[in-house]
């Protein structure tokens, strides 16, 4: 069973993102590029909240 | 002229219906249907394995509960990736582990999964009718 949560956020960033880089772009170019931005900020936002979150009792 | 231009967009619109309702079945064969492979082969792969974690993951798929509404709209989200959802429904999966510590992770798999096919009948929907290549 799946239970690393980093590993599940990676996976659901990874999908996500190319479907939605051959959705909003047309070459492949922009296809690549705007998959890599949209994955790396999936990841960086997840981290900030996480961060953020930090001081707050769990 | 405007009348033409207008009977034109209603035909278009009507030969967009067999790929948009082929692309809800199965994820993907609507881009087929419209000479673009490439993204239907991608399309398929992505829709499918958010299915497919989702369900491993121990995802639900919820029922049509009308007196539940965030429950009901979950549903038809799901219902969104076509045949897969039908296929899963009958074979008794889907029923979900509420004990799962990746429960809640699970049904967003599925629910984005639903979600994302409808974008993708959109796109094919848009590229049927010539707004986008």
């Amino acid at each position: 069973m799946l239970t690393s949560h980093f590993f599940i956020l990676t996976l659901f960033a990874f999908l996500v993102s190319i479907a939605f880089s051959l959705l909003m772009r047309n070459t492949r170019k922009e296809q690549i590029r705007f998959a890599i931005l949209a994955f790396a900020c999936f990841i960086g936002s997840a981290f900030v909240i996480g961060w953020l979150m930090f001081p707050f009792p769990s | 002229m405007a009348v033409k231009e207008s009977t034109r967009g209603k035909e278009d619109a009507f030969s967009a219906i067999p790929p948009c309702i082929s692309a809800w079945l199965v994820p993907g064969l609507g881009h087929v249907m419209l000479r673009r492979p490439y993204r239907g082969a991608i399309f398929f792969s992505v829709v499918m394995s958010l299915f497919a974690a989702g369900l491993a993951l121990g995802g639900e798929l919820f029922p049509f509960d009308r007196s539940e509404l965030l429950t009901l709209l979950a549903a038809f989200a799901e219902v969104g990736v076509g045949l897969p959802y039908f296929i899963v429904d009958i074979l008794g999966l889907g029923r979900g582990e509420v004990t799962a510590v990746t429960y809640e992770y699970g049904y967003t798999f599925l629910i984005v999964a639903g979600l994302m096919n409808m974008l993708i009948v959109l796109d094919v929907f848009d590229i049927a009718v010539g707004r986008k290549d």
